[in-house]
């Protein structure tokens, strides 16, 4: 009996984050930085006392990157060990998976994953961007400054390849291009030489591509660079760490992003500091994925502290209304349960690391969610 | 008769138990386990459906499948396209388990035709069975928004009941799906299901129509699948292309052969155990946890073939030694509508070859061989080795073996038919080697002798087993009608020759192909065999077409030899005009000459 | 037009060359080694790590090939050898090793994407088009790839006796040829070739745990088409791989990515012999 208080106490005192991702699978690329940022944010408001007086503590679940892995992740989080809120990094599929179990069990849920959009739920916000917010950047400089008006496409066949450059029709459109080819290889595809031909015959002025990260974008990186290809080229999939890794392959390639390692200001540079002093040698390279991830915590920590409690209608309602200052700027989750973020255009350069070009203050996330506006 | 009924009772006496201890098992489990155990349960559950139907195909037909996700798969996305984009209400609910199961069945069909076709190699079949989940999850993921592409569909409107409903749902459907495939294991039908696993092509043989029978069972293997797709999507609110990738259909073969092929319980047992374990395992160690599983797999499969199950079941028996549910004693009967001889027709000869030609590749093993055989009439073919016997024999009993020319039996051509169509036009075939179906009875081949003419109960045995009289009369002069319930296995030699020769007169053929059918016997065995071929020509009308070494046998039983040489007819006669001949005489012996050097 | 018919023979090149390895393990053991995207997959692996120690591009392949075969030798002896007899099993032993070596890979490397350096870069001038040099490459590689096995095959007493064995094994064996041996052999020659086959598309693709899989399936498909002859495996590809270059370029690369095994499925439902008569 003694010892069943000591526990039911314990779980008084902490606050519990259920943390899905992909440990396996495709995700577990990235899945170690998504966890020490994770740890980073937790041992960092630990050590100011928590929040509420009341410790913070991970609870870290592989979804395996998909959907039975995270149906299995959500059911042991949510009636298992009964978590206070999720705070998730995963792919679309995962995230979909889980949802109708956060709906049921409801928990508040942070998903921490730029994806392809309008996926909502009333216990979810999204701290990460959306279409709206990726596109204009690449496609306003194409036009703008390098004088493009054909734009060719090339994705992934997948829900954000196609979303991705769905929007990028759209808008291309709307600025008067016009797209002279959008072609999709399935998603575990690597040979792209029937695509790269008809591009090359529909001569474009640009290219803009949105495949699946890993090695769908290396291959066609890496064929694109073997036939020669040198016009403006955008890159939705690719990151900091791939481009450093393909060498002069990657070189001159447009990335728009929300993060990126050298934003220069006082929190960025905190939190690298921050995560070299934790992590040392061992510390993984931060990303537009992990970085949101840190901030997700950092905002479910203010939310509980505006809210005055753990009570998951409350959370949620103060999540939108709670403001972080983290490494990619003032972020609050306020438009539709999504993000307004600063996005910067950026350009690999010769040795694989990414030059800001420009960057562009609090672009809205459009309408995601009307339904659940305000 | 009161001690066959009895065997039968018991059988269904046994499913009934098993059948209700099972759904007491699933009454009660949701109060006792947690809201997390039963939220994963009711999923594998689903899932362990689905491994019994792999277990079905695989462990009983032998049809090693990689595909049986695609229909799980289909079951679901029926549902989660329907309750998305249509409707939802007890109407649309029915309507999409009903898209589902059609669609799944229309797709089962056509891999089926696709991979099962006489002469297909089962290996053909496994790739074309891995070839389906990866197509259907393309095209998933090409659906844009309609199927929700490689993010899937979720949140869909479905029945949020409790989840104890839930629970019940899934365990009824599995106990209940188990306890009938149980019961079509067992029954005659289910012998049929095992000697296409053992001896695929004997059976083609005995006319049963394996393509038919493997595809049939796919179909229902995906109906099955397909409704556990669709509840596994109602329930847990939620399809995405991994329920019907490879890698699930993968996974469901490893949980059927670490469980252990063909026991049913096993697979299912497994399925439950290793996916709930890896609820627990994946978590902690991820990769470790794959790795494991894979090489306890290759480990299983090279060492263990038939998985724990039967392990496991050894120990339980040892435990408390249960009197197992055998198969039935059977009785043998006269066949009253026999036709067997009826075929006979003295104006067209039940066999005719015209200028058959057999090559492969440049090598010609038969040329141009023509020659009849007449009702009531034994014809006896001899020849050295390499002379061409057999493959005559194999390219009048099989359509697609000729490379050229014309085989008639009873006046219609075989055209390019399988052996089962050649079978029903009158040809039986016994073969040179007496490997028949080794873990089945000897009623149980005799049952499969006559699944063309009587068919097979789908979930009940029969009891009386109708053979013409020459198929009798062979059984009792070999003592076979006296162990009717051993195991072909452990028959002796001659037993096994009678067998099947009982076998292949078992589906009233007019025209009876024989391979050496004394090779190996003994001297009186022989004078048995001989005096029933004596029968069957004059009694019967048949035509008996013999390949024989033993020119003694030959002389004591033929009317007409026919001496190949080379592929080619070197001489037809009569036995004395035959062994008389120079020619013959020096082909055999330069063919000695030749094989001693 | 001349970059369709480059396409076409370079992706008929490559595809032969990644099914070469199972074409001969299927005529001489009667059996699908389903662990050959694993064996690609270990051929990306080595031209990495031929790569990272800073030797010549060029080595990757016969680096690759050498620890192909003696990896195979030493699976064909543990794990298909006791298998001869179940065909189905040898299918699911092979397909479990699979498993495990993309665990293993995933385990020592991890699931990133690892690069191995190009032996040629860039473009050639060929029919009056720019045309990716190190795919031309492959092209010749696997016209010399043909003639080698056809002549290993046809000239060596190894090749005399794997056809005897592929024609009859149990007259070879009666005539003295040792068909244990000759499988192991074979079984060691399919793993090399594939291990081969991976570092010779690496350049091409990426490195990754999966990067055998996509092929998998599609290579399945033209060996059972070209029955065991090299002559016919290199006319199904070009016939199966002109029909996906096509379907991609004229109609849609999701359709081209089945091409073959649809196409495949209904070559064969109609002449179960495949290509193998002509």
């Amino acid at each position: 009996m003694g010892l069943a208080c000591a526990v039911s106490a314990q779980a008084e005192e902490t606050i519990r984050i259920g943390i899905p991702v992909g440990l396996s699978g495709a995700n577990s690329v990235v899945a170690p930085s998504v966890v020490q940022a994770s740890e980073l944010a937790v041992d960092q408001i630990n050590a100011k006392g928590g929040v509420l007086g009341r410790r913070l503590e991970l609870v870290i679940a592989d979804d395996g990157s998909g959907a039975q892995g995270a149906q299995r992740a959500y059911d042991s989080l949510v009636f298992q060990q009964k978590v206070d809120a999720i705070v998730a990094m995963e792919t679309s599929a995962a995230r979909n998976a889980g949802l109708p179990i956060v709906n049921r069990g409801k928990v508040p849920l942070i998903y921490t994953s730029f994806y392809e959009g309008r996926s909502c739920s009333p216990w979810m916000h999204i701290n990460a961007w959306v279409p709206e917010q990726q596109v204009a950047p690449i496609v306003d400089q194409f036009m703008d400054e390098m004088g493009a008006k054909k734009f060719f496409l090339i994705g992934s066949d997948y829900a954000f390849g196609r979303g991705m450059l769905e929007f990028t029709r759209e808008y291309v459109e709307s600025k008067g291009g016009t797209v002279v080819g959008e072609e999709y290889l399935p998603m575990d595809g690597s040979d792209w030489t029937a695509i790269i031909s008809q591009m090359r015959s529909a001569s474009p002025d640009a290219l803009i591509t949105s495949t699946a990260g890993g090695a769908p974008n290396v291959t066609l990186t890496k064929q694109l660079r073997a036939t020669g290809v040198d016009i403006p080229y955008g890159n939705y999939a690719i990151d900091e760490g791939t481009a450093a890794t393909m060498g002069t392959d990657a070189e001159g390639i447009y990335i728009a992003a929300s993060y990126i390692t050298g934003i220069d200001s006082a929190a960025n540079n905190a939190f690298l500091e921050a995560l070299n002093a934790k992590f040392g040698a061992k510390a993984e390279t931060p990303s537009e994925l992990s970085v949101p991830q840190y901030e997700g915590i950092l905002a479910y920590a203010a939310a509980v502290e505006k809210a005055g409690s753990t009570d998951a209608e409350k959370v949620v309602e103060a999540l939108g209304e709670v403001t972080v200052d983290g490494p990619r700027g003032s972020i609050t989750m306020n438009k539709q349960r999504h993000s307004p973020l600063t996005m910067y255009l950026g350009r690999v350069a010769a040795d694989g690391s990414v030059e800001v070009i420009k960057s562009f203050p609090d672009v809205d996330p459009g309408e995601q969610c009307p339904q659940l506006a305000g | 008769m009161h001690d066959i009924s009895a065997a039968i009772t018991t059988r269904f006496r046994v499913a009934a138990t098993g059948c209700i201890i099972g759904l007491l098992v699933v009454a009660v489990a949701p109060w006792l386990l947690d809201t997390y155990l039963t939220n994963i349960l009711i999923r594998t559950l689903f899932l362990a459906t689905v491994v019994m139907t792999v277990d079905i195909l695989w462990g009983s037909v032998g049809i090693l499948t990689f595909g049986q996700s695609a229909f799980f798969g289909i079951g679901a996305y029926a549902c989660g396209l329907i309750f998305t984009h249509y409707g939802f209400g007890p109407g649309w609910a029915l309507a999409g388990l009903a898209l589902g199961i059609g669609v799944g069945a229309v797709v089962a069909a056509a891999t089926g035709w696709l991979a099962f076709f006489h002469g297909s190699l089962p290996l053909y079949a496994s790739i074309i069975t891995l070839a389906l989940p990866i197509v259907l999850t393309q095209v998933i993921f090409s659906g844009g928004n309609f199927t929700g592409s490689s993010s899937g569909l979720s949140g869909f409107p479905t029945y949020y009941w409790d989840l104890r409903i839930w629970f019940w749902t899934a365990g009824t459907f599995l106990v209940l799906t188990t306890t009938a495939a149980w019961l079509l294991v067992r029954s005659d039908f289910g012998r049929v299901m095992v000697a296409i696993r053992e001896n695929e092509e004997r059976c083609a043989y005995l006319g049963i129509p394996v393509s038919r029978i493997k595809i049939m069972l796919m179909i229902a293997s995906a109906v099955i699948a397909s409704a556990a797709g669709f509840g596994y999507a109602a329930f847990s609110n939620v399809v995405a292309p991994e329920l019907a990738s490879f890698q699930l259909g993968t996974e469901f073969l490893i949980w059927t052969a670490l469980g252990g092929r063909g026991t049913l319980l096993g697979p299912i047992f497994a399925a439950l155990g290793i996916d709930t374990m890896s609820s627990w395992l994946s978590g902690t160690m991820p990769f470790l946890w794959k790795l494991l599983i894979g090489v306890v797999f290759v480990a299983v499969i090279v060492l263990l073939p038939r998985g724990f199950a039967p392990l496991v079941g050894g120990l339980f028996r040892r435990i408390l030694p249960v009197r197992t549910a055998g198969a039935p004693a059977r009785v043998l009967v006269p066949d009253t509508r026999s036709r067997l001889g009826q075929g006979a027709d003295d104006q067209k000869p039940p066999l005719r070859i015209e200028h058959l030609s057999r090559r492969y590749g440049s090598l010609s093993v038969l040329t141009d061989v023509t020659m009849t055989g007449r009702a009531s009439h034994l014809l006896g073919i001899i020849g050295p080795n390499g002379a061409g016997k057999t493959t005559l024999m194999r390219c009048i009993s099989d359509g697609s073996e000729r490379s050229g020319g014309k085989v008639e039996i009873n006046g219609a051509e075989i055209g390019r038919g399988a052996p089962q169509d050649i079978v029903a036009l009158g040809v039986g075939r016994s073969f040179q080697n007496t490997n028949l179906f080794d873990t089945l009875t000897v009623a149980d081949c005799l049952l499969l002798a006559r699944y063309r003419i009587d068919g097979a109960r789908l979930f009940r045995s029969s009891v009386g087993i109708a053979l013409p009289e020459p198929a009798l009369d062979i059984l009792r002069a070999t003592g076979l009608d006296q162990r009717l319930a051993d195991e072909t296995g452990n028959l002796s030699h001659g037993m096994k020759r009678g067998l099947e020769l009982a076998m292949v007169l078992a589906t009233e053929p007019s025209v009876l192909l024989l391979d050496e059918p004394t090779a190996g016997l003994t001297r009186p065995e022989r004078m048995v065999i001989g005096k029933v071929l004596g029968r069957l020509t004059r009694d019967y009308g048949l035509c008996i077409v013999l390949i024989e070494h033993d020119l003694d046998f030959v002389r004591e039983i033929s009317d007409r030899v026919v001496v190949l040489h080379q592929g080619s007819i070197l001489m037809e006669g009569t036995v004395d005009e035959v062994v008389s001949s120079e020619l013959v005489r020096s082909v055999y012996a330069g063919h000695h000459v030749e094989a001693a050097q | 037009m001349a970059i369709l018919v480059l396409d076409i023979l370079t992706t008929a090149a490559i595809l032969f060359a990644v099914s070469a390895g199972l074409l001969i393990i299927l005529g001489v053991m009667k059996l699908i080694n389903f662990a050959h995207g694993a064996f690609l997959t270990v051929g990306g692996y080595m031209a990495y790590l031929n790569g990272a120690a800073g030797l010549s591009p060029w080595l990757s392949i016969p680096l690759a090939a050498g620890v192909g075969f003696l990896g195979g030798l030493v699976i064909e002896r543990v794990i298909v050898r006791p298998l001869y007899d179940r065909p189905l099993d040898a299918i699911l032993a092979t397909w479990g090793l699979g498993i495990v070596i993309g665990q293993l890979i995933t385990l020592g490397f991890g699931r990133g994407v690892q690069f191995a350096p190009n032996p040629i870069s860039g473009t050639t001038e060929l029919f009056g088009v720019d045309y990716s040099a190190y795919r031309l490459a492959v092209a010749v590689i696997a016209v010399l790839l043909v003639v080698a096995l056809s002549a290993l095959l046809k000239l060596t007493r190894f090749g005399l006796n794997a056809r005897a064995v592929i024609m009859n094994e149990r007259l070879a064996r009666g005539l003295g040829i040792d068909s244990t041996r000759v499988r192991a052999l074979t079984f060691g020659l399919g793993a090399a070739l594939a291990c081969a086959a991976g570092a010779l598309i690496t350049p091409l693709i990426s490195v990754d745990p999966n990067m055998g899989l996509p092929w998998l399936v599609n290579s399945f498909m033209l060996v059972m088409v070209a029955g065991v002859s090299f002559p016919s495996l290199l006319v199904a590809s070009l016939i199966l791989g002109g029909a996906q270059v096509v379907v991609s370029t004229y109609a849609n690369p999701i359709l081209g990515g089945m091409t073959i095994v649809v196409a495949a499925a209904l070559v064969l439902r109609i002449s179960p012999k495949g290509f193998s008569r002509a």
